[in-house]
Parts: structure tokens; sequence; C-alpha cells
């Protein structure tokens, strides 16, 4: 499933850089992120308890940063299995200046397998989105934090 | 479809049921989303607090130019209750479009906009109606217009502890006409978009004009574009067509096996003109 | 002792409602979950997520420590056990061993990696969530093309591309046909994966006594002797001590004729734990893990003159097989072959199969089985060369049919059809229609610029399987007729009705026979210990093979009648007939219920005769038979949204004799519902790396009753001259005829906006797309 969209951050490219790179800013970001540990160069394994509604599923993974191009670009490989299935969403993020922050521009793929595609078909897409508007809100919150 | 181990609360009180809920209770409405859920494993609550004998969130009353409905009342009830017929006719008919008849007899209007699910019923409904919900934690009472209530899918404003008590329409103007229309996704039932649609006119104008639309995208929404070309008009095909027209724009359509983002747009652009014109036409 | 019974008339043919109905509607009939023994454990089978992964680990021991486990197996400890069988046999087929736990890799979602044996299902259930399993996830393929497109990944390493055989068939001379056609016609035309969906799912208890060392194995089957004697091959038991008993069975619609692996499983578990032990799949499992129908890529080429006449065709078939074989999934195909000519006179055919591995579950058959594939081609490219040529398509093909002085009539594809009459069928439907009238009805309504179409499908099907040379275990079937000593009469049969009625059609042919009430037969069948060997159900031969088998049973038994009837009445000139023997000269009669009573006291027996009064017979039919039919829908396209709307639906359909119309009515319906099913809304739907993404009845639309149109169901009657019976099996042809209909009808509809062909199903989207100039 293609996914893409766009955010805008109250913050310079290079600060929204910093902070889409910190593992803990994304460990409170990512939503229900339990933690996120260092495994090596920009990989990190992830628990994460996904809610939505009464939906509720542990995922185990990897969180992977990949072709970083500050303070432009750079990839985001997020991995995790549990019992209701298991997710791989891949994504470029493209971070430009805009009326005073940043907006940042993502374009991506999410392959869900298990129960979860057999069964939340329908859901997935518009589960997707607002797994990562919740995602940049949160961000969104840190960055204004740190302004 | 085995569910997880849970424990079962069956409480007969709002106070009872909110005092389990505090402690961590999952509220159990109808079941009609729950169980599914908690049987293919998505979802094992510890605790379940069963709804169905709170004889107070059940029911419907009118209270001063107002529809009153307990969140515990199932869309049967809804759908055949002649008060609502006569004085919420765009609801009783929401609600008869909902699922099959297995399913009107156990859901409940509660946990349907508890549940927020981006492809319901009742939203787009309660969205034209401007509707309200009252929501009771222990710490007391509020009232939400169902707007500001319903966030985005599978998100509402509820907060940890709080119930939803009862749902709150207006009593229809004389005159006004009304239509759900809903384009079903045959193997479930669900709206693949669905359009709620209420039309006043004064003096062969359309004078009043609410849409709501729900299954098009991640959360339910007005039309409020749409209401805009419509005021003024006649409702003729051709003015109901433009107004239709622009429902989509701007809107982040969802894409499935069932209906692309492109072809979900063009059908939402259809069920609204379809849901206008039987309003219009209903309209005295 | 004379007393006359009177029977007033005869039952077969007559509109008889069903003796199975009152224990199914009230709920008593035993369903294999409703079977229960005492220390009975439950399990849970645990499976991959992956449609292509390795096996690196199993960790078993948390599930252990629940209380209430028993065990827990994987492949390690099942990979003796006889490989899940293929029956079908073709040259170079290549056979992947099947185990029936994977052993160290995974080749579809859903594939078995453990089970887990508990004392209660809600145990068992829980126990198999804390099973881990490593898995090395490996690329996967799903769609048939992309698997014999060059680079796709390997469903099975061992060999060097995706390609399970090939398979030529050629008949005449296609290549000259070909040369000198002034017109040819091609089209690549689909037959979507579908998922059977009986509304009971798989199930199995299997029993096994310690003592006896005898393992009972009770399952949702259509072939409960096949399943004995291949499940006793698999796990290396004797076939004398292995019973398989087959309950009532919520719907088989094809998807319960085979030996799956958890059948075996459920055996190896009830014989390590000496417990009986049942497993009920979920519809999540049945979705996943029960085959799938169809699943063909077909190019057609047609070959005509310019006068309609149709001399050549050639077929390309991409079968989609799945990751492995099951009982048939290979020989599908090849019966599409078979049937590709239709009901049309040409000899010069030309097919090739390429069988695909794909990383899904197998194929197999479904109501069908390769024939609705065949008639969908066939009727479909008819159409096509009819636009072509501008010729009306109920002409193309009443001048291309074989006339009934023809047979029995050879094909190119090295049938011989019984007998047809295909002009009847499509002239009395186009008479019910006003065939002339719809056409002008047509032409007002494009007028108005309303999309109407009218769509017809002339189909032939073969059934009632069949000569045992030209099937995979024997395609006879047997009946056993006993009367007791009062007179009652039990039939066995072995085949395996589950929801086609046999109990009462059959009841019906010896009651007529044997001249006694309808409520005076039992038919008895799907427990091995008290039928004797059968093939079972599926193919529409229950009552095309079985019924045969049980009339000459029934002869031999009125032979022994007669013989005891003349004994006990001191005559030669007796007759048997009404239930009674009656001597002509006197008028004295002794019934059957005294002759019976006679046969077994045995006091006196009649010269050359032992005691009791039984006979059996096993019936090798001669050929298959063939039914035939047209039906013809009216359908119209919502503009705005691309919905189609069957405004009217008539089936006339020829089965030969009809024993009881009323449960010929009930194939016709159920049958016009799943072909309608997979022309209008029925899709297995892959994702790229094997995901099944329509996996619960909320993605997967079988139709509801709202969503059918009223079936206006007539019939002619060609007796078939295969069997004394006259019959030739209805239970697929509503079905085969089904699909191609409607099709022709929508783009019967579209044709005006240059729409010449869309594959199944027919999707609002579908058709919106194309009603805005797109592709589909």
């Amino acid at each position: 499933m293609k996914i893409s969209g766009s955010y805008q951050m109250a913050c310079s490219p290079e600060q929204a850089y910093a902070l889409l790179q910190d593992p803990e800013a994304l460990a409170r970001c990512m939503p229900g992120c339990e933690s996120l540990d260092r495994i090596g160069e920009n990989e990190y394994a992830m628990k994460m308890k996904m809610a939505l509604a009464a939906f509720s599923g542990l995922f185990e993974g990897k969180v992977r940063i990949a072709d970083t191009k500050p303070p432009q670009s750079f990839r985001l490989i997020v991995e995790g299995s549990g019992r209701v299935g298991f997710m791989k969403g891949e994504g470029l993020l493209n971070l430009s200046a805009q009326n005073g922050g940043t907006e940042v521009a993502y374009e991506g793929d999410v392959h869900v397998g298990g129960t979860i595609a057999a069964v939340g078909q329908r859901l997935l897409d518009s589960t997707a989105k607002v797994m990562i508007k919740r995602f940049f809100d949160k961000l969104g919150e840190g960055a204004s934090a740190r302004a | 479809m085995i569910a997880e181990n849970f424990d079962y609360s069956a409480p007969n009180t709002v106070e009872e049921a909110l005092q389990l809920i505090a402690k961590g209770g999952k509220v159990l409405a109808g079941g009609m989303s729950l169980v599914p859920l908690m049987k293919l494993r998505l979802a094992a609550p510890e605790h379940l607090v069963d709804l169905g004998r709170v004889a107070a969130l059940n029911g419907i009353t009118e209270d001063k130019g107002s529809i009153v409905i307990g969140s515990m009342t199932t869309h049967h009830q809804l759908e055949s209750s002649a008060l609502l017929r006569a004085s919420c006719p765009l609801l009783a008919e929401t609600a008869s479009l909902i699922g099959d008849v297995q399913v009107r007899n156990m859901g409940t209007i509660g946990g349907s906009v508890a549940h927020a699910d981006p492809a319901a019923d009742y939203p787009a409904a309660l969205l034209a109606l401007e509707a309200k919900v009252r929501l009771v934690k222990s710490s007391g009472d509020r009232t939400l217009a169902f707007s500001d209530f319903l966030i985005d899918s599978f998100t509402t404003a509820l907060e940890e502890g709080e119930l939803v008590r009862e749902v709150v329409v207006p009593v229809e103007t004389a005159g006004t006409g009304v239509s759900y229309q809903k384009m079903l996704q045959p193997a479930s039932g669900f709206a693949i978009v669905g359009v709620a649609a209420r039309i006043r006119k004064t003096a062969g104008k359309i004078s009043f004009a609410r849409i709501g639309v729900t299954g098009l995208s991640s959360c339910a929404f007005r039309a409020a574009a749409v209401e805009k070309l419509l005021e003024g008009t006649s409702g003729s095909e051709e003015e109901i067509g433009k107004a239709a027209a622009v429902v989509a724009d701007g809107v982040d359509a969802n894409s499935d096996i069932h209906a692309s983002s492109n072809y979900r747009s063009q059908m939402a652009r259809v069920y609204t003109a379809r849901a206008i014109q039987a309003a219009v036409s209903r309209a005295a | 002792m004379a007393t006359t019974i009177t029977k007033p008339e005869t039952l077969v043919g007559k509109r008889i409602r069903r003796k199975e109905d009152p224990r199914l509607i009230t709920g008593t009939a035993t369903y294999v979950d409703d079977i229960q023994m005492p220390g009975m454990h439950h399990a849970c089978i645990v499976r991959s997520p992956h449609a292509a992964a390795r096996i690196k680990g199993i960790h078993v021991k948390a599930a252990l420590e629940l209380p209430g486990v028993t065990a827990v197996f994987t492949g390690a400890d099942t990979k003796d056990v006889g490989p899940v069988p293929c029956g079908a046999s073709l040259p170079g087929l290549r056979v992947p061993h099947h185990h029936i736990l994977a052993v160290d890799r995974v080749y579809f979602v859903g594939h078995p990696v453990a089970v887990v044996v508990a004392t209660d299902r809600y145990i068992a259930r829980d126990a198999a969530d804390r099973i881990e399993v490593d898995y090395e996830v490996l690329p996967a393929v799903a769609d048939p093309e992309k698997a014999i497109a060059a680079g796709a990944p390997a469903v099975h390493p061992e060999w060097p591309d995706n390609v399970a055989f090939h398979f030529h068939q050629e008949g005449g001379e296609v290549d000259k046909a070909f040369a000198e056609a002034e017109v040819v016609v091609k089209e690549r035309i689909t037959s979507q994966r579908l998922i059977p969906t009986s509304i009971e799912t798989r199930g199995v208890v299997a029993d096994w006594n310690t003592g006896d060392k005898s393992l009972t194995i009770y399952s949702s089957s259509q072939i409960p002797h096949l399943l004995r004697t291949l499940l006793a091959m698999m796990l290396g038991l004797p076939e004398h001590h292995t019973r398989v008993v087959v309950p009532e069975v919520g719907g088989g619609f094809g998807s319960k004729l085979n030996v799956y692996a958890e059948e075996a499983l459920m055996g190896f578990v009830a014989m390590k734990i000496g417990k009986p032990v049942k497993w009920i799949e979920s519809r999540r499992e049945n979705y996943l893990c029960t085959i799938h129908g169809r699943g063909h890529v077909d190019y057609f080429e047609l070959a005509a003159r310019k006068d309609g006449t149709m001399v050549g065709l050639k077929l390309k078939l991409i079968q989609d097989l799945g990751a492995y074989h099951q009982l048939l999934t290979p020989a599908i195909p090849t019966l599409s072959v078979l049937m590709m000519p239709g009901l049309y006179r040409f000899k010069n055919i030309r097919a090739d199969i390429a069988g695909v591995f794909t990383n899904c579950v197998p194929t197999d058959a479904y109501r069908g089985a390769g024939r609705p594939e065949a008639t969908h081609g066939i009727e479909r490219m008819v159409d096509i060369l009819a636009a072509e040529l501008k010729m009306d398509p109920a002409e193309i093909r009443l001048k291309n049919f074989i006339q009934p002085e023809e047979f029995p009539f050879s094909t190119g594809t090295g049938l011989i059809y019984d007998s047809g009459n295909y002009d009847l069928p499509l002239k009395k439907a186009m008479e019910i229609v006003d065939y002339k009238g719809l056409r002008k009805q047509q032409n007002d309504s494009r007028k108005q610029g309303r999309l109407m179409g009218v769509g017809i499908s002339s189909y032939g099907e073969i059934c009632a399987f069949g000569p045992s040379p030209a099937t995979p275990a024997g395609g006879w079937e047997c009946a056993t007729v006993r009367v007791d000593p009062q007179g009652k009469v039990t039939v066995g049969t072995g085949a395996s009705p589950h929801g086609q009625g046999e109990e009462t059609t059959f009841a019906q042919i010896a009651a007529d026979e044997l001249g006694v009430d309808l409520d005076d037969v039992l038919v008895v069948h799907g427990d091995t210990a008290v039928v004797p060997y059968g093939i079972g159900t599926f193919g529409s031969r229950g009552t095309a093979v079985g019924g045969p088998a049980l009339y000459y049973a029934l002869q031999k038994l009125k032979e022994k009648i007669t013989k005891f009837g003349a004994m006990l009445l001191d005559s030669e000139s007796v007759s048997y007939s009404g239930g009674c023997c009656t001597c002509s000269k006197t008028g004295k009669s002794v019934t059957l219920g005294e002759i019976a009573g006679a046969s077994y006291r045995a006091m006196k027996l009649p010269e050359g005769e032992a005691p009791g009064l039984e006979a059996t017979y096993f019936w090798e039919p001669p050929n298959f038979t063939f039914p035939f039919g047209a039906h013809v829908a009216v359908t119209e396209i919502d503009r705005e949204t691309g919905k189609v709307k069957v405004a009217r639906y008539v089936a006339v359909d020829d089965c030969g004799r009809i024993v009881n119309p009323l449960l010929v009515d009930g194939q016709v319906h159920g049958g016009v519902a799943q072909g309608l099913g997979q022309a209008l809304y029925e899709q297995a739907v892959y994702d790229d790396s094997g995901q099944l993404l329509s996996g619960e009845l909320t993605d997967y639309a079988i139709p509801k009753a709202t969503m059918m149109p009223w079936i206006e169901s007539h019939h002619t009657e060609t007796p078939s001259p295969v069997n004394p019976l006259g019959v030739k099996g209805v239970g697929e042809a509503g079905t085969i005829g089904c699909s191609p209909a409607l099709v022709n009808s929508v783009v019967d509809a579209l044709s005006p906006l240059g729409v010449r062909h869309i594959d199944m199903p027919l999707t609002p989207e579908k058709i919106w797309n194309l009603l805005q100039g797109g592709q589909q």
C-alpha cells in the first residue's frame, strides 16, 4: 500500500532533521512505542504497543535510518511483528524550508501480513493515516518545545 | 476464533459502570465491533463491562425540541421508534441501513459513535443533524457537539473513564426533506460512501442545507462547500449536480480492495447528488 | 396370508420434500463439531504468516508450560507421515513432497507449522499464541503469470522454474483450419481464484483405540472410502483397522473432495496421545488453507468462416496451482481442455496448459472444476465472434450446434457426448424471454441512453465421473440393498451426499422398484464400516453413477424376491409388483415383509438360493454423461456507479431424466448463485507477497439472497443412454451456465461503447472505468 503526504513543522529544516533522527524523539512520537534501543549504526530494536480504538497489538522489530542526506532527506524503515501479524513500512522523507518552518514530505510503502492484512483490509489506509498523523503531531509538539 | 480470557461484569447503574471503567474495564455495548476483534485476538481487554443491563442508558425521549437517545439504544430500536421516525426521520432511516437484521438487534448508537469506524453510518447523519453527545464520568457530565467529539478514524474526544451517555438530535422542523443514501460494500455492508442530507426550502429556494459524508476518508465530515453551493438555488438537477461535484475536493479519499480513492471520490459525488435529490423531493 | 398393498403412483419424477430436512432444520443433525467423546482433547494449529520463508526454529516450551496442554508437535515429529497425496498423474508432473506439517520451509500463508493439543479448545488456542517461530522471510510470488516470468522467485527451489507441468492436447487439423479460416478472433480470458466458502468449515475428530490398534476418523468430507485408503497409507496403518465416518456435512462444493494434511495430522496426534482429539477449522483458516477454485489465465483463438461456421479453437491455459498439489490439483485444468469446444461441432482443437506453482494455497475442484472455465471461455469467444461478424449471438450458436442425429458425438477432445438436443433449451429460453421483443426493447432503451444487455450462454458439461480408466481412483459406484425381517429396506450407497439429497432420491428409486412406501426405505452413507466401498460424491455423479448401481442392485434383489415369492405361492406364474408377489393363476399374493421373514427363517429355500434378502452391485459407467442447457440474462448498467442489475434470469437446463424436480430446482438455484458470485462479486485477492487480503466474509462477497435475481428455472429432458435411469447430473450445471450468460449480457450492454470483453468479477468500479473510456 502506497502512502504519501506532508506535514508542517515549526522549526528549521536542520532542527527538524535532527529531531527525526533522534531516537528519543522517535520513541516518544511513534504511537505506542515502549522502547527503542540502539543495536547498531542507525539501527534500533523496537517494542511497540499499537492501539487504535479497541484494537491493540504488540509489535517487536526494528527501526532503521538509511540514505541520510542531511538536511534534505533520509529513509525511515520500520518493521515489526507480533501475534496479530507483521508490518513493514518504508518511507522517504524530504525536508524543505517553507513559510518560516519546514515541510516534511513523505512517500513510501506500507506492507502488512497476517491477521491484520487478512481482516483489516479496508482499514489499512485510514489506520496508516491516523498513525502517521499522530506521529507528526507528537513530533510537532517536540519541535515547538525545542524551538 | 476464540478470544483471550477476560473477566466480565454487568452493572445495573451508570455509577457502577463508571467505577468499573475507572478500574480499567473496557466497555461492551452491542459487541458488534468489539467481539469480532476479540475473537480475532486483535483486541484483548482484561475486563469487559457490559452496559446491557443499565436501563438508564436505553431509551428515546423528547425533551424541549430535542430527541434524547440513550447510548445503549439499539439500531433496531432507532429504526422502529415511532417518535424518532416522526421527529427525526433521518436518524431512523440511517439506523435502518446499518449492517443487517442481526447486527441491528444488538448494535447500539453509543457503541457505534464511541468506536468511530470511518465507514460507520451514523456520523454522516449526526453531522448533518448538528447533533450533540453527552458524556459522563465519575467527576461529572459534559456535552460536546458531535463534530467536536469525532476526531479521526477510531479516535474520539472520550477521555479515560468516560462514557457516552446520550446522543441528542433536534426535532426536525416541519417541511425538512431528509435522506441517507449509501453505497454498500457487498461483503460487509459497510459504506463505501454514505451521504446524509437535510434540505429546507423557502419560497421555492433552498434555504437550509446540511450534508454529512462518511466512508470517503479517514473521518466523516460535513460538506460545507456543498451546502454553500446549494443555498439559494431552486434545487434543480443541474444545480444539485454542481453542488455535489465539489464534495470530494481536498479530501484524502481512502483506497482499498473494494474501491480505489478515485472511484470512491466519484461515488461520493454520485451519492451526494442522490441524497440531495431525495431530500429536495421530500422537502415541503 | 394374502394381503394387497396398492402402490398408487410412482415417486420418481415427483416433487417430494427431503427426508434429510427435518433433522437439519430442527438442529438434531450431528456435524463433526457436535461429536463429544470421553477424554477428548482439542487441537489448535499454528500457521505461517509468511508466503515463503525458512523456518529457523520453533520454540514450544512456553506453550507446554501452560496447564492443560498435553503435547505440541512440529514438522520434525511428523516428517515420516506419508505426504499429502496427489491422485492425478500427468506426464512429467513435478510433485513437491507435501509434508503434513512444514519441515524446514513454508510455502504459503497458512502453511501448518505446529499443532498444540490441550484438554479444551480455549487452552489450545491460548497455547498456540505462546509458540514462537523464527522465520527467515524469502521472496514470494502470488501471480501465475509473474511466476513464469523471468526472474521470478522459485516457489520450490529444487526445480529451475515454477512450471509444474506442460500438457498438450490436439485433435483434427488445427493449423489447416486456421490457415483456411476467413476470420480469427483472439482474447485473453481469466477465471479468477475463488474461495469455496462452505457454511461448515472443515473439521476432524480422530479416535485411536489403543487396545484394538484401530483408528476412526470423523471428517467433514465428500469421499469417505478414498479418504480411508489414503489416510491408512499416510499413517502406515492396515486399512481394515482404519475407519472413516462422515457425519452431516454443511456444504462441500468440491472443497471437501480431498485429503488434507489436517486429517492425517489428527490421526497422528490421536495415535500419539492415546486420546481422541478434535480440530475444528476457523473461518480464517478456511479461507487461507482450504483449497481455492479456478485460477485460470486463458488465451483463446477461435477460427471461423465469414458465414459464422466455427472451424477451430486454440487455447493457451495458464493454471495457478498454488504451492502444492492437493488431490486433483493438476487434473482440473485438463477437464477444461476436454470441454473447450462446448456444444459446437468443430473438431479442430489445440490446447497447451502450463501448470504454475505460486506461493498461495493450492487450487483444486470447486463446483464445476474446470468446466466453468472452459464454458466461460468458449461462450465468450462465440459472442466475440458474433460481434465481429455482426451476427446475432443466438443465430451463430444455432448454426454451429451438434444436431440430435449426430449423437453419440465424438469430439475433437476425445470425448463421446452421449445425447443432446441443443436447439431445444436455447429456443425454449428465447421463447420464454421473448428474445425478439427483448432486442427491440434494447434498441429503444439505447435511444434513451440506457445500457441494457441480453446475454446467452449455451453450455455443455461433462459429469458423472466416470469410466474408471479415465479417473485417478476408479469411477464406478456401489450400492447394497437389504430387506430386514420386517420388510423394511435399507440402502447403503458408496456415494456420500452432503446436501444433494440422495437419502430422498435413492429412496424414491428403491420405493418405486420394490413397490414400498417412501418411509419404508432408509438410505445410509458416509461410514466406511457400514456401507461397502464407494468413490464418493463430486462431479455431479451421485445420482448419475450411484443411481444406476442402486438400480441394478434392486433388479438383482427383485430376482431373489420373485424366487422366494414363487416358492411361497407354490407357483411359477408369479410377478412382483406393488410390494407383493402375486400368482396370476390363483390371485393369491405374499408381501415383501412375508418374503423377507421367510428368507431369514429359512424353513424352506428356493432351488439354488441362499437365505437372507440383500443384493450388492458395483456399477462401472461406460461413459460420462453430458448435461446441457441455455441461460439468458437481461442486465442493466447504472451509468453513474457501474453497478450491474440483473433484471431477468432464465435457465433452461437439460439434465436428462429428473428424479425429484424440487431437488433439481435447489441445485440450479445454488449453482446459479455461485456462478453469479463469480461473475459479479467474488475474488480471492492475494497481494504480491502472497498475503490473502480477502481473508474474511467481510471482504469476500458471496451472494446473499438480497443480491440474487429471481431465477426462472425450466427444463428439457433428453435422457442419457449411458445408464438405465437416463439421468445425467445437475449439481454443477447451474454454475457452468451462469457466468458466461451474465458476462455476455454486460458486454452486450456496453457494446455501443466499443467494449469487447470484461474479466470477472464485474465490479462496479471496473464497469465504471470502462464507461469513462478507460481500461478495466
